[in-house]
Order: C-alpha cells, then sequence, then structure tokens
C-alpha cells in the first residue's frame, strides 16, 4: 500500500442551535461524530450516504471551513485542525474541493480563464508569465478549448462549468481533491463525461480523492475504498470488491438494495429490504446503535449500547453488535444478476 | 390489453409552440401517447427534452402567452382536453388527473396546514363539508403512510421530512381517486431508502384503484421497476416508445441505448466498473436553434447523410416497440 495523504481521526463537528428558550441548555447538532478513516495517496475513497448523514460536513471540516469541535485531520504528519493564518492558507494549496452546483460556485462577472487563473495568482504558484499557459494545458486536460478562456460561466452548459470547476481546483496541483456530489447537479447523459473526466486526472496525476455522494453505484464507479455513513457515523468502511461483493452493516445492505437497477426491475423491488421511517434527528440521537430505530434486525443491545467501530475481519470495518466475523446479520436479497444465472 | 377499450388517456400529434422576441420554438412536436387503466408509462430524456412539458400540455397548465398548443389533440374520458372551456379544465384538474411534483417543498403552500390543502381539494371538487374533508383527509394520510395523523394534519409543511411531505402531495393527489396521476420526478429529491417506500406506495395505490401513472424520470432503474411501457423523449420529440423489457434489452435508437449505458450500474460485473462509462458527447439542442433533420443527429454515434438533412419516421421494430431512427426498425409503419 501507497503510504498515507490524510487521516482522520475521532473527528466531530457539533454546531449549537440558537436557544428558544433561555432556561434550557443549548441543543447541540451532532453533524459528524467521531469520524476516522485514512485516505492513501493517488486512491479514491467513496462516502456515500442519505442527505443528513455528515458526509458533506466531513468535507468542509477536513478544509476548515467549518469549526472543528474536537479531532484530527491530518496531512501527512501536519495537523490541520490546529493551523492557523498563514499556516492554515499555505496548506489549502494541497487541498481542493469541487462542490456539488456548477453554477453557483462560478463567479458570473469573471472569465473562466481568469477563474482558473486565480489560485495560481493568490497562491502564487509559477512564474506570472508562465500562468497563462498553465491555464491553456488545464483547459485542454477538462477537455476544454483554450479559446474559451475568455467566455463568461453563463456561456457554458452545466457540464462544461463543472470542468472549469475541476480546472481551478487542478490548478495548484493539489495532492488531495475533494468532490462533493460532483454529478449530481447534472444531467444524466452529462454525469458520465465528468465521472470519467474526474478518474482519468485522478489516476494520471496520481492524485487522492474523496468521493462524496449519495449514489452507490456511482461510488462503486469511482472508490477504491468505501465508508458508508448514517447520521454523522462511519458505519462501514471496506475495500470496494469486498463491499459491494458483500456488505455488512444492515443499514449497508438495506441501502444497496434501495437502489431501483436496469437489470433487476420490479424483482429486486419485490425482493427489496424495507426500511421505516426516516432517519432520526442529529440532534437528540438515540442513545444505543443510531441505526436501531429503523433496523430490521436490532436486538435489545442495539438499543441500549453504541457498538464501535471495529474491525470485523481484514480491512473491514463495521459498526454493528451483530457482525461477527465476515457473517452479516441481514442478508442481502438475491442480485439479478445471480438469479438470471441459476 | 389497452387496444380493444380506448385507452384512458390519447394524445394525439401533440405540438407546443413558445414564442419570444420574434421567434417561435416547437418545444414539442408531433408527440402521440397512450395510457391505459392501470398502466404505468415511463417518460424518460434529459432536461429540456420535453417531458414536463408533455405533462403540464395534459393539465393545459401551459402558460399562455407564451405558449400554445400548436397542433394535436388530447383525448381523456371522450373528450378532447385541448378544446374544452377553461370551467371544465379546472374540474378535471386535480379531480380526474391528478400530478404530484418533483420538490414537495415548493408545491405545497407554506401558510396552510396539510390538513387544509388536502381539504381545499375534497371541497372544491366533491362539495364535501369542512367536517368531512377533515375526516377524509385523516383517512388519506394514514393511506398514504403519514404516522399519527391525527397530529400530522395541523402542521406545517416545512414541520415535515421530505419524504413526509411528497406523502402529504400524494395524499393531496389522489383525494379525489383520479383515474390519472401524472408524477414529474416524483423521487429525484429524496433518498433512496425513501424513493423505495414512495414507489411502494404508488404502487399499492394502484393496484387498488387502478389509476393510470404516468411517470417522468432521467432514472432508467425507476424506470425497470415501474413502468410497463416507457416512451424515450429528446428535443421534444418521442423517438422510441414500447414496453419496458423490450426497450431496455434491446434498445433501438442511439439515444436510448446511450442513456442506458451511461449510468453506472450496480448490477454490472465487478471487471465492467472499472472501464469508463459510456458517453454521450454534447449536450441536448436549444428548442430555439433546432434544425431539419433528427435533432440527435450532432451527437449520434451512427449519423449517416440522411439524417442531417430529413426527420426520420416513427416504424415499428416489433408491434408494440416503435423507434424514430434512419439506422433503425423495418418500413415505415
Amino acid at each position: 500500500m501507497s503510504q498515507t495523504l490524510l487521516t482522520v481521526s475521532d473527528l466531530s463537528v457539533h454546531f449549537a442551535r440558537r436557544r428558544l428558550n433561555p432556561l434550557k441548555p443549548r441543543e447541540l447538532v451532532r453533524a459528524v461524530d467521531g469520524v476516522s478513516f485514512a485516505l492513501s495517496r493517488g486512491t479514491v475513497l467513496g462516502i456515500v450516504g442519505e442527505s443528513g448523514s455528515g458526509k458533506t460536513t466531513v468535507a468542509r471540516a477536513i478544509l476548515r471551513l467549518v469549526p472543528i469541535t474536537y479531532g484530527h485531520v491530518r496531512i501527512e504528519d501536519i495537523d490541520i485542525a490546529r493551523l492557523q493564518g498563514e499556516e492554515l492558507r499555505c496548506m489549502r494549496r494541497r487541498l481542493q474541493y469541487v462542490f456539488q452546483d456548477p453554477y453557483s460556485s462560478l463567479n458570473p462577472r469573471v472569465r473562466a480563464g481568469a477563474i482558473v487563473r486565480a489560485p495560481l495568482d493568490v497562491m502564487d504558484i509559477g512564474a506570472p508569465s508562465q500562468r497563462e499557459a498553465r491555464v491553456v494545458e488545464l483547459f485542454e486536460a477538462v477537455g476544454l478549448r483554450p479559446e474559451q478562456r475568455s467566455l463568461f460561466p453563463h456561456q457554458f452548459s452545466g457540464g462544461q462549468r463543472q470542468r472549469i470547476n475541476i480546472a481551478r481546483a487542478l490548478a495548484p496541483e493539489p495532492e488531495l481533491l475533494i468532490c462533493d456530489e460532483p454529478v449530481s447537479a447534472l444531467d444524466v447523459a452529462i454525469r458520465a463525461q465528468i465521472l470519467n473526466l474526474l478518474r482519468r486526472l485522478q489516476r494520471e496525476r496520481g492524485i487522492g480523492l474523496l468521493f462524496i455522494s449519495h449514489d452507490m453505484a456511482v461510488v462503486r464507479h469511482m472508490a477504491d475504498e468505501v465508508a458508508v455513513m448514517y447520521l454523522g457515523q462511519i458505519v462501514e468502511r471496506a475495500p470496494r470488491k469486498a463491499f459491494f461483493a458483500r456488505a455488512l452493516h444492515p443499514y449497508s445492505v438495506a441501502l444497496l438494495s434501495a437502489v431501483p437497477t436496469v437489470r433487476g426491475g420490479r424483482r429486486r423491488a419485490a425482493r427489496r429490504i424495507r426500511l421505516t421511517g426516516d432517519p432520526p434527528s442529529p440532534i437528540d440521537p438515540p442513545p444505543g446503535c443510531r441505526f436501531a430505530p429503523r433496523c430490521p434486525v436490532a436486538e435489545a443491545r442495539c438499543r441500549a449500547r453504541m457498538p464501535e467501530l471495529r474491525e470485523a475481519s481484514a480491512g473491514r470495518w463495521v459498526r454493528c453488535h451483530l457482525v461477527c466475523a465476515d457473517r452479516a446479520p441481514l442478508q442481502a436479497p438475491p442480485s439479478a444478476a445471480a438469479h438470471s444465472e441459476t | 390489453m389497452t387496444t380493444e377499450r380506448p385507452p384512458l388517456l390519447q394524445i394525439d400529434g401533440l405540438s407546443v409552440d413558445f414564442e419570444g422576441g420574434g421567434r417561435r420554438a416547437r418545444v414539442l412536436n408531433g408527440v402521440s401517447l397512450k395510457v391505459g387503466a392501470g398502466e404505468t408509462l415511463g417518460i424518460v430524456g434529459e432536461s429540456g427534452c420535453g417531458k414536463s412539458m408533455t405533462a403540464v400540455a395534459i393539465l393545459r397548465l401551459i402558460p399562455s402567452p407564451p405558449g400554445r398548443i400548436a397542433a394535436g389533440r388530447i383525448l381523456f374520458g371522450g373528450e378532447d382536453l385541448t378544446r374544452v372551456s377553461d370551467a371544465r379544465i379546472r374540474d378535471v384538474r386535480g379531480h380526474r388527473i391528478a400530478m404530484i411534483f418533483q420538490e414537495p417543498m415548493t408545491s405545497l403552500n407554506p401558510v396552510l396546514t396539510v390538513g387544509d390543502q388536502i381539504g381545499e381539494v375534497l371541497i372544491r371538487h366533491l362539495r364535501l363539508g369542512p367536517k368531512a374533508a377533515r375526516e377524509r383527509s385523516l383517512r388519506l394520510l394514514e393511506a398514504v403512510g403519514i404516522p399519527a395523523p391525527e397530529q400530522r394534519i395541523d402542521v406545517y409543511p416545512h414541520q415535515l421530512s421530505g419524504g413526509m411531505r411528497q406523502r402529504v402531495m400524494i395524499a393531496a393527489a389522489i383525494a379525489c381517486e383520479p383515474s390519472l396521476l401524472i408524477a414529474d420526478e416524483p423521487t429525484t429529491a429524496l433518498d433512496v431508502t425513501v424513493q423505495a417506500q414512495i414507489f411502494d406506495l404508488l404502487r399499492e395505490l394502484q393496484s387498488k384503484t387502478g389509476m393510470g401513472l404516468i411517470l417522468i424520470t432521467h432514472d432508467m432503474g425507476a424506470i425497470a421497476e415501474m413502468a410497463d411501457r416507457v416512451a424515450v423523449m429528446y428535443a421534444g420529440r418521442i423517438v422510441e416508445e414500447g414496453a419496458t423489457q423490450s426497450i431496455l434489452d434491446a434498445p433501438q435508437h442511439p439515444y436510448t441505448r446511450g442513456l442506458v449505458a451511461c449510468v453506472p450500474d450496480l448490477d454490472a460485473a465487478d471487471g465492467d466498473a472499472e472501464a469508463p462509462l459510456a458517453e454521450i458527447a454534447g449536450v441536448v439542442p436549444s428548442v430555439w436553434e433546432l434544425r431539419s433533420g433528427c435533432p440527435f443527429a450532432d451527437r449520434c454515434p451512427e449519423v449517416i447523410d440522411v439524417c442531417r438533412h430529413e426527420m426520420p419516421q416513427r416504424t415499428s421494430v416489433t408491434p408494440a416497440h416503435h423507434v424514430a431512427c434512419w439506422c433503425r426498425g423495418g418500413p415505415a409503419a
């Protein structure tokens, strides 16, 4: 395995809610609660979860865009959580971010070329005379024509705008790129173009990629390792192949079975594991396992005591009392592919 | 099944024009569709292909001006909805044909309680009194799977989660037991586990009441799960139409094939997960810039000369599977 680039340990981000009743204690939103993972240089970690699971907050905490309540975020040996001022600014050169919405993340009054050039100027990268050549190179790398540098964002389609965002993120040659739902705002047919581009650039340049998505199929396509989040915590972390061959945590199993597939069709829908209700609120999470209220196989101990994230078998981490070795307590319905072979 | 009896809804050659700045754009071009009772028709395509426009045209909700129905008929219950009076279409809307939208937050009125919004439909169409409407609303909330309806009926939309809001919208839509429900991307804003619940609910309602369903989506997986038949739209036209299995197993139009292939599939073999995804190059053309010929020609991997000059006619692959492509199908149907 190559060397570790990013280490997140016991990361927590809590937000205090505005006090509505001055006599009551402030309520805490536990958006991220004790998240730990590591990302090796040049690999892709996919974080998957439903809305409100805290996946975006993890990304924003790594970039110090939200205050970290406690825990550590290390790039190699430097703890980002402790950096201040100029040191933090210099560190940001090594981490870049591509946001979900390609429309609102570009300044409508700035030409595309200047947008991509801005990080070079701000961080003083390369000689000023060579920066324009670097912008041309970046435009070509993301599949835009260099003469499009003089256009404004509104003159581009959604997919092209996301390409501009990617070019800007790549400009300072980051070691870690964080993409938060980079294709969710794009049309289906455009998504494939952007996913292929990201994967190619990531491989060619050996960038570490933290890829955040709610879409299991997209994560399977992009990631080397998968982390599933539920209500502020990682409930399962595993290498991609092992995870998609057989997920262990009941939530992962249910989430996978909920995805409609072209081949699965109605047969898959009929066999689906049905979760009732919505995720509970992160303001006052249940005392035991956070998934217990919706879990089809929960027992008394699940509701009483929070399970730890533990290594169930080599490289596979699960937060569930009921997983022993690598046996999943909740069986996935047989896949359509397996069915058609029989 | 639908060939013997007249279908619930039949659209013939529907065209819709928008005018602005001295120009005219044809946003729907000769759309023909039918939906039978108890049947689910899926409409797929990228944004801007006319999926939602078809839905709002059925309910005559096209903003006019600048839009207008330029040609075609929409036959529903023995009437042509393009010709009936405004008063008549208001009786049909929300009563015989109901619609649910993608974003439940913006389509519910934030200053009315859940009970008021469902009750409004019942009072308007079924002439129920306030008490009876409330009773009926409670039963509807229960039917769409909202726990503790007695408490939820008096809350405002912002107090509910996205999935609950979508259930409220479905409750209001089915309040008068419509014979046709149009669902425009009903689960796009929802999580997959909640999407599964909403799909279950729609299927259950359909099997109970035999209502027809038009499901508009861009998700081929959702189509595979829900639809009996599929219409694929591109640039205001239907480019392929047929039984779901037939379209997914053997898509004929290059656009349909692209749509099926460009999405990563959880069921794909593991080796396939590493290969690059198939791409559809380029973007949907603007309706203002459509030229003669097949609108997909500029993005099509199989384009030939004739595609750029002349629009292909609809041809039959099988009696129940039609495609509009120069490179496909048998003789013109």
